[in-house]
Parts: C-alpha cells; structure tokens; sequence
C-alpha cells in the first residue's frame, strides 16, 4: 500500500508540472490580519476567490511567526535568544538564514557608523523601552551598559557560520530591522504563488507592494502629516517596492514636557532628537527598514551622503524639527510634499 | 518498552541536556546529513541541525520539486536534490539521515535506510499502519541501526525535569493525563492553481486525508501519547476514540476535532482532545496525581499541589468552640469546588532551548559514539503504534486493542 501511494503522488506530480493556469475571472480584494512581532500584520491580496487566498495568507503568516521565533529578543526560545546568551562565552553555531540576516544587519551598522546597531539591546533595557516603561537612566547606567553597546563587539565568521561576541552584556535587538526581513520573506511566498497584485504590512511601519491593484498604477500609500496635522504631506503609489518609516509617535515618554523617542543613537547611548519622520522606499523591506533608522539617527545631509553611497536607488522623506515647526527634506522623493504643513528644510538646517 | 528502559532513558536524557555535557564535548567533529523530505517539517528540523558545528546538509530527496529552491535557501547553498530517495541512500558520502517525508511514506523510506545501515533521525509519527510500526522496529534492530525517533518535547529540559519530579513524588502517584492540542486554523497548505485532477492537493495537504494520514490523533497526538508513554512507563493497551467533521467542510476525509481515551495498566488513562477552531488550550498536557499536578507546554511547566488532606492537629482555641457553640447554617461552599487560578511552581524558564535543537543535539552525539540513542525504536514504537490505532478507532468509535512489540 505504502509503494503504490508514494508511487501514486510521484507520477500525478509529472502530471501536474505543465505550467501555470491562467484565469479569466476578475480578482477580489481579501485582507487578512495577524498578530505577531508586537505589532499587527496585515496582507492585502487580490485572489479569485477566499478558498485560494486563505492558505496562502495562512502561509505568509505562518512564515512571519517562523522568522519571530527565530529572530524575536522577546522569546527566550528564540536563536537570537540563543545566541545572546551564549556568543559572549564562545562562539556559536547559528544557520544560514540567522547568520545571513546578521550579516546583513552588520553591513547596514558598519556603513553607518553605527548609526543602525542591532546592539542596542542593553540600551532600550536601560531607557525602559524594553517593557514599555520609558525612564531616564542614570550616567552609572549608561556607563554600565556603554561597554557593551557597538556592532564593533560582534564578529560574524562567515566560514564556520559563528556569531560571537567580543565584550560580556552584548545583546542583539532586531527590533530595527526583523519586520523589513519578515516583510521579504512574505514577498518570497507571494511571488511563489504567482500572486499578481498584494500589500504586506507589518504594522505600517515596514510594507511592501508587490504589483498593482486592478486598474492603478500602484498601492497608495500616505505619510502622515506630524501632530494635529490629520492631513498627509505626502502620498506615494508603491509598485514592487518596500517602504519603510520611523518615527516617534507611538513609542515615547514625555519627562518635563521633554519628549524621549524609542529610537537611540547608539553613538551617543541617547534618544535621537530634532526627527520627527523618515519614510524610504527601496526594493528590499529589510533594506529599508534598517535605512529608516539611519536616516532618523544621522541629519539629513548626511543621510543624502550616505544614501548616494549606499542606497542610490532609494527615495527618502524626511521629516525633522518638531511636531511644531516640522520640516521636510527629500532624496529622490517623486512625489509632492506639502510645504503648507512641511516647509523645506533650509541648507543651513541640514 | 518496560520500566527499566524508560529509567535508562530518563538518566541518560538528563545527560544529555545539561551544560556539562555540552563543555566536555570534544572538537568539531562532520556530520554529512541525508534527507528524505524536504517539506516544512523537514525545513525546520534541518535548520536546528544547522545550529549545531559541524553538521552540513549534503543531499535532499524529495518528489516535489519546489522544495529545492526552499532547501536551498536554508542551507545557503546548492545541494544535491532528487527525487528518488533510493538514489540518496546510495550516496556513499554521508553519515546520517533525516526522514521527515509524508507519514504514509515512513515505513518504506525508515526500512530502505535501516538496511543502508545508516544512523536515521526519523520523524514522528514512526508508522503509519499498526503492522509498518512492527516491520520498522524489525528492520532497526535486525540490522543494527542507530535510530532516533522525532519526539522531541522529552528531551525539554523541563520536561525532563517534570518527569524527575513526577518520578520522585511530587505529585503523588500519577493516574490521569489530559492532553489538548487546540488550534484555531484549517490546517490547510496552499497548492498551486494547476491541479485539475487534486493530485497536488493530496501532495501538499496529505495531512487531510485518511489514506495518507493519521489524522489529529497522530499528527499532534502522538507527542502526548509519547509524554505518557514516558510517564507512565508503558504502551497503552487499548483506546476508545471519536472525530466528525463540524467546521471544515473542504472535502477532507480525517476529522477537524478529536477525542480519545488511551487506557493504561491499574485503570490509568490519557485522554487526548483537539479541535481546529480555537486555540485557547493551545498545546499544553496536565498530569494528575492525588498529591498535585502539572502542566506541560512547549515552552515550560508548572507544578500545582493539593490541598493537605490531613486535619491538623487541634488547637486550644478549640475550647472557643465549646465555650460559645458554632452559628448554624448553610453547609455548601463553593470554594472547594473552584478551579485553582493562583500561581504554580514554575520551571524550565532558565537557559531555555528550542527542543528539537536538543534533540538533534543529543542524536549527533549519539553517532558520534557519545552516549546510546536516547528517544530510540522502542520510544518510536510506543507512540506510533498506539496512534496507529487510535486513527482506525477514531472513525469506528470501538474500543480498540492495541498490540504489544513482538519480540524475538
């Protein structure tokens, strides 16, 4: 019985393998949502009906909470996890996916300058952004941790696939780069799936639009205007392409009417200050989920010196200043910016 | 498998586990793997070997040709690919092999490779039909092959340290096991459009049906059976089941809900439910005892006791009593009959680790000639063949037998 079963699926596979059918009926909106990565996920996806849209929304879910249990720092049985607890010891074996994704991640840090650093875990602990506390930590504090914060303390060696650290208390947060990652990996399962036209969001902070709706020229997508300004500055219609944003307005704590953003500058051990909103566009989400931090961290002059050198392809929005007096900087942007709402920041400013 | 193999095993996981044997560990060491299957099980397993140094995945079998390029980008490298199993387990350059293939498929990928005579980490369920868990066991032992079964929640550290603690008392004598396995999702994988006669559908989604699989009571159950195989150091020797069909009504043939009762020695039993369309109780496995509980999950467990039975001694103040007399009235409480919701003992949460990274772990030791196989044949045996059954029972609603290993 075992033979002729697994003979049986052998021989309808040979069948099967002639090519992809075409259909003729019009394509329907469904959307799906899923909790994962202390966010939402949503998949916007054109289908011909639920019955086929549904495993695959499954699957890319599936695949988001796959890459979360590898890669979350909030899971203790995660291999990032792992590997914050034991590379500091020795160094550890991680595979090929993991060890690639550090890579990448320590590519973005050393062009930077560490202005993106996945070492900033200890830093989010001490500012309570970690648990959602947010508090100023004391100099003693940031003197403690301050060894422990810098891609420099992570050697990757691509030849035994090891991660280890060179300093106690390194601890890898993915948190500026593990949702542009997941992002890719569900574009990977909707191009598999010969998907036409969908939107993968990851809590709109990271999304990327594979095709077109029916009839556009691409999925719309709004940069928010900053504070009580409801209105967009500017609007961009994404086609095969991510888009990432940074920005501070629902991660914080205001002392003394201070405002403290979850976003560090690795370099100072501080809060960034004087960015309001980064949105970038390039191809790759995790690529422009880490250059959303670079450009939040780094002014924007030099984050026009940085992209030409790294990102050419890449269009970014940036805001800076405050929710009072924002201000708006562009590379490459092709579309309008309201300069009622978000005036141009001045060469001085930059 | 009787109780002095059950203690064997016990010890030498608790081995296995802990830190020093890992610090002890001589030099890297290769370890060629072989995989028949490449599906997403086999991906995940696949990944966990990589974890480990030295392990290198050299050749894929699989029918279905998508899975290569999936493959490939886990290992992050070419590998040779085919279709034909038999063409791996000719390969004369590798040490070990993966079976993760479809489980109507185990008997006769688990048989040809035994007779190669290569170390197998074979995935769970081990057989599909009750006379495949024999014939595997046969082919195992008759030709002397390391074989490691994939259940890997005993090689927990938790759980390891739930069944010492359960071993030494804790709880008092253990008599019932209730084990959930309840998801909220249809269970379903996405085929590709082209598929006019369903042959992909029954490819991709082999879980579905009755001719290729063991339904819920095998796919999820068989980790509960094995827990309580373990705990209770026996095979059951029968089981009363049932399934319908009440959400998914996509021309399935195996049950999207489950329930069925495995019946141990001194009336002992384990009663396995899931259903698939809510996921409250999530995966978890509660054992009783008259002294206390615990919980098992995939990331942990957790000990609750019962209250003392004994009275305690009677103090002076008693005299209060006889002074002033007691106030009449109603008799009932409720408190005694509440479900406890305080807080339990809580273990396994320090240098926690992926399970089947554990597992894994402890077979590439056991090639390596470190220490026996640890989850072997017999453990396979005990969980599959009680499945095995359990999926006939659970369409006919009899109570079924389940037969002991023959032994030669």
């Amino acid at each position: 019985m075992i033979r002729v079963t697994c003979l049986r699926i052998a021989v309808a596979l040979a069948m099967a393998f002639c090519g992809h059918a075409q259909s003729t009926s019009q394509p329907t909106l469904y959307t799906f949502r899923h909790p994962a990565m202390g966010t939402e996920f949503a998949l916007y996806l054109y289908a011909n009906d639920e019955a086929s849209a549904r495993p695959i929304a499954d699957e890319a879910f599936d695949e988001v909470d796959r890459i979360e249990q590898e890669l979350s720092n909030y899971r203790p049985s995660s291999e990032l996890s792992r590997i914050n607890q034991q590379a500091a010891a020795a160094p550890v074996t991680t595979d090929p996916e993991t060890f690639g994704f550090l890579e990448v991640a320590q590519h973005w840090s050393e062009t930077s300058g560490g202005a993106f650093d996945m070492t900033v875990g200890p830093l989010m602990k001490v500012w309570g952004f970690f648990d959602h506390s947010g508090r100023i930590p004391s100099q003693t504090e940031l003197d403690r941790v301050r060894a422990s914060v810098g891609y420099r303390n992570v050697q990757l060696d691509a030849a035994t696939r090891t991660v280890h650290f060179r300093a106690a208390g390194v601890e890898l947060d993915p948190g500026g780069i593990g949702k542009g990652f997941a992002v890719d990996a569900v574009v990977r399962i909707l191009h598999a799936h010969h998907i036409q036209a969908a939107l993968i969001s990851a809590g709109s902070s990271t999304l990327y639009a594979l095709g077109s709706p029916p009839g556009q020229r691409g999925w719309r997508v709004v940069v928010p205007g900053v504070g009580d300004d409801k209105q967009g500055i500017s609007t961009v219609w994404l086609h095969d392409t991510s888009l990432s944003s940074a920005n501070c307005n629902e991660k914080h704590f205001t002392v003394d009417g201070h405002l403290y953003c979850h976003i560090m500058d690795p370099r100072t051990l501080r809060p960034v200050e004087g960015r309001v909103h980064v949105s970038i566009i390039d191809p790759s989400a995790t690529t422009s989920d880490a250059l959303s931090n670079v450009l939040f961290v780094d002014t924007p002059a030099e984050s026009e010196a940085f992209l030409q050198r790294y990102a050419p392809e890449a269009r970014a929005l940036i805001v800076s200043g405050n929710a009072a007096a924002p201000r708006c900087s562009t590379y490459r942007w092709q579309e309008p910016v309201d300069a009622t709402h978000c005036p141009a920041l001045s060469s001085q400013g930059r | 498998m009787d109780r002095r193999t059950f203690t064997k095993v016990a010890s030498l996981s608790a081995l296995s586990a802990s830190s020093m044997a890992r610090a002890v560990a001589p030099a890297v060491k290769p370890l060629r793997l072989g995989v028949i299957g490449g599906g997403s099980r086999g991906q995940e397993v696949m990944r966990q070997f990589l974890h480990l140094p030295g392990v290198s995945v050299r050749a894929v079998a699989d029918i279905y040709p998508p899975r290569q390029a999936e493959v490939e980008r886990l290992t992050g490298a070419p590998v040779r690919f085919m279709a034909d199993y038999k063409t791996l387990l000719a390969m004369d350059d590798l040490d070990a092999i993966l079976i993760a293939s479809p489980l109507a498929c185990h008997a006769e990928h688990m048989i040809a490779a035994a007779k190669r005579g290569l170390p197998i980490y074979g995935e769970k369920a081990m057989g599909f039909h009750p006379q495949e868990c024999q014939q595997i066991v046969d082919a195992v032992v008759s030709n002397k092959t390391l074989f490691q079964v994939g259940h890997q929640y005993r090689y927990a550290s938790w759980a390891q340290e739930s069944y010492r603690r359960i071993r030494a008392g804790q709880i008092g004598k253990p008599t019932h096991i209730y084990a959930y396995w309840h998801r909220n999702g249809n269970w379903r994988r996405p085929v590709p459009a082209n598929d006019p006669t369903g042959y992909l559908e029954h490819l991709i989604n082999w879980r579905l049906y009755r001719e290729t699989s063991g339904g819920l009571v095998t796919e999820l159950g068989s980790h509960h059976l094995d827990m309580a195989n373990w705990i209770f150091g026996e095979v059951p020797s029968s089981v009363l089941g049932t399934s319908s069909i009440c959400r998914y009504h996509d021309g399935r043939t195996v049950g999207d809900n489950t329930l069925a009762t495995f019946n141990y020695s001194e009336g002992r039993k384990l009663f396995f439910s899931s259903i698939t369309d809510n996921a409250k109780n999530g995966n978890e496995l509660w054992v009783y005892g008259d002294e206390g509980s615990v919980q098992i999950t995939m990331e942990d467990a957790t000990f609750y006791y019962e209250k003392s039975k004994r009275s305690a001694p009677i103090a002076p103040s008693g005299q209060t009593v006889v002074q002033h007399g007691i106030v009449t009235g109603s008799s009932y409480s409720t408190a005694g009959e509440m479900p406890y919701r305080g807080e339990g003992e809580r273990i396994g949460t320090q240098a926690y680790e992926d399970s089947t990274l554990t597992a894994v772990r402890s077979f590439v030791e056991a090639v390596h000639g470190e220490h026996p196989v640890q989850a072997d044949v017999y453990v396979g045996y005990g969980s599959s063949i009680a499945s095995a059954v359990a999926h006939e029972a659970v369409f006919t609603e009899e109570k079924a037998a389940i037969p002991a290993l023959k032994t030669t």
